[in-house]
């Protein structure tokens, strides 16, 4: 058998095993494992599968994970996602479809200290469901909206998918960041845009709630959105402008949501204890999925199956942006069965070579469009992460009923990657400001 | 079995505390440095090595839990359709097979340790001897396996029609 075909093999067996409910991770670093055995031998594999486990584990670029995890479950627990929301919707609410208007802006301001679209759907869904369902908004719209809100998490910075990204890639991680700001912010524009169109169609979806008085509006500025300004200001700001490490920023902004929460005593014991029970989860389950992903890279390298890949894109005859398509497409079929980070890390070695060697494309671009494509596979059936999320925080709407709300969303993403694909600078215009090209 | 379920769980439990407790000396030590650098012109020396080291064995510490709690994400919605007795059998060689690959590693992880401490490999700026922390990883991976046995027998009694 020749390495390309062992490489193929893998990838089958990889799918099948995760048809078998293997947990991703396991599948990766044994079907890499004994890929990598048979392309040279069981000892030559225990060394590189031991070796690649304990540099994923304790290595400083990927150190930042746990700590931007752990800023948005500080921030959960210590109630600032529930204060945005309130903010939001007494800025919007009274009018046709604002609940659901304001869920996207509180989703994007959490955005800004959550590295994570699960957990920003979890969080503001917790906040925004009761509120949506209390003034009789239909339940699919409702759900939906929170669940590709949460999308709006790993585009704003910070973004553990950016992080992955860029150590996969060697990007920096301060200018991928950079580059998520403006599309995260043109992405919750379409998503309002979208929701006033349904709405304007059908009133009934979302009824208008109270008017809130301009003193109850500014007691909730105060309240939250204020101090998410200040860490974001310091944590990021700090990236942007070179002082600080990604980790050190990480470790800074947790801090300051744990320092404000603390002053403002909205942490209980028992809220600090959850979020490091969450956390220490997240993030093992996290480092754990790297770490089977580089042992399946080891093999893939070894199976040169990237760099036939490349080859026969570059001989196909078609323009760079047909094959641009391709990828996307495959990404999005992917998308719907594979988890977004397992996905981004699992392809990375196959089409950034591609995509940046051979087509010529932007990486760090490239690195927004990934995000943006993958995002849609987290709200679309059979697997969407959020959609699941949703499902746990209202647990007597079925999933079918979610998933027909998805669509305007799911509109909104694609008219968004479009955009992106049409003008390149969108991603590429801050980072090149700031950090310069 | 409840037994070896809750010994399973308990150890996990207890080290996913001192995990947590990793995370919060991480971030300590990551903002002390700054504020050092920042106010005194003085980083912190070795915080890299302090930082990847604790790094390492908040990440050990926590897999165990981790599996406990159902973190590892699977895609469930072919073996989902089955009825429930297959759905144990096929947990049940799920994870047998997961035991068999995990244990390996950890007792390749352990031997990687060995070799390391015989060659005397140090972190490069504080010099801290790098093998304690591999055995860690050995350790962690052994408390999966443990878990991951835990689930296989219990989904066996399911498979085979017990409670």
């Amino acid at each position: 058998m020749t390495a390309s075909t062992v490489g193929f093999i893998s990838i089958m067996a990889f799918f099948a095993l995760l048809l078998l409910r293997v947990p991703i991770a396991y599948a990766l670093a044994l079907v890499g494992f004994l890929g990598f055995s048979y392309l040279t031998s069981p000892s030559a594999a225990f060394k590189m599968v031991t070796k690649e486990i304990f540099s994923i584990f304790s290595s400083y670029s990927l150190s930042v994970i746990a700590m931007f995890v752990w800023m948005g479950f500080l921030s959960f627990y210590s109630g600032m996602g529930a204060r945005l929301y309130i903010f939001a919707y007494r800025l919007i609410g009274h009018r046709p479809g604002g609940l659901a208007i304001a869920t996207q802006a509180a989703c994007g301001a959490f955005g800004a200290i959550c590295g994570s679209n699960t957990a920003t759907a979890a969080t503001i869904g917790a906040i925004a469901l009761p509120e949506m369902r209390k003034y009789k908004y239909d339940p699919s719209l409702a759900t939906a909206s929170v669940a590709a809100g949460g999308v709006l998490g790993v585009l704003i910075p910070p973004s553990v998918i950016f992080i992955i990204y860029g150590t996969a890639t060697e990007q920096s991680v301060g200018k991928l960041f950079l580059a998520g700001i403006l599309p995260g912010i043109l992405l919750m524009l379409l998503y309002m845009a979208a929701i006033y169109i349904v709405v304007s169609r059908n009133p009934a979806l979302g009824p208008a709630g109270p008017r809130a008085t301009w003193r109850e509006r500014m007691e909730a500025l105060r309240g939250g959105l204020g101090e998410i300004f200040i860490v974001f200001s310091i944590s990021m700001g700090g990236l942007f402008a070179g002082w600080f490490t990604p980790t050190e920023a990480g470790a800074v902004g947790a801090a300051g949501v744990l320092g404000v929460a603390l002053l403002k005593r909205r942490l209980s014991w028992e809220g600090f204890s959850k979020s490091l029970l969450d956390t220490t989860r997240t993030t093992a389950m996290i480092m754990l999925l790297i770490a089977g992903a580089m042992i399946f890279g080891r093999l893939m390298a070894i199976s040169r199956i990237p760099f036939e890949v490349a080859g026969w894109a570059g001989l196909l005859p078609l323009p760079p942006y047909a094959v641009m398509a391709v990828i996307l497409l495959i990404y999005l079929l992917l998308g719907c069965f594979i988890d977004a980070l397992a996905l981004v890390l699992l392809t990375i070695p196959i089409f950034y070579p591609v995509v940046v060697n051979t087509l010529g494309y932007d990486p760090v671009w490239f690195g927004v469009i990934i995000v943006m494509t993958v995002a849609m596979g987290v709200i679309t059936p059979p697997v969407g992460m959020n959609v699941y999320i949703i499902k746990g925080v209202a647990p007597d709407i079925p999933l079918e009923v979610i998933y027909k709300g998805i669509w305007p969303f799911l509109f909104a993403l694609i008219m968004c990657l479009g955009i992106l694909v049409a003008f390149p600078g969108i991603a590429t215009f801050l980072p090149d400001i700031v950090v310069g090209r | 079995m409840n037994r070896l379920n809750g010994l399973a769980a308990g150890l996990g439990r207890i080290m996913d505390r001192i995990a947590g407790l990793c995370l919060v000396a991480i971030m300590i030590l990551v903002v002390t440095n700054v504020l050092f650098r920042a106010l005194f012109k003085r980083p912190v020396l070795g915080t890299y090595d302090y930082v990847t080291l604790s790094t390492a064995v908040m990440i050990s510490l926590a897999l165990a839990y981790c599996a406990v709690q159902n973190g590892h994400i699977a895609v469930g919605f072919v073996v989902d359709r089955l009825p429930k007795r297959r759905q144990a059998a096929v947990d049940t060689a799920v994870n047998l097979a997961a035991v068999a690959f995990w244990g390996l590693c950890s007792w390749q992880m352990a031997a990687y340790a060995g070799s390391m401490a015989s060659r005397g490999v140090v972190a490069a700026t504080s010099q801290i001897p790098l093998y304690p922390f591999i055995y860690l990883v050995a350790f962690g991976l052994a408390a999966l396996c443990l878990v991951l046995l835990v689930r296989a027998v219990e989904s066996a009694m399911r498979a085979a029609g017990g409670k």
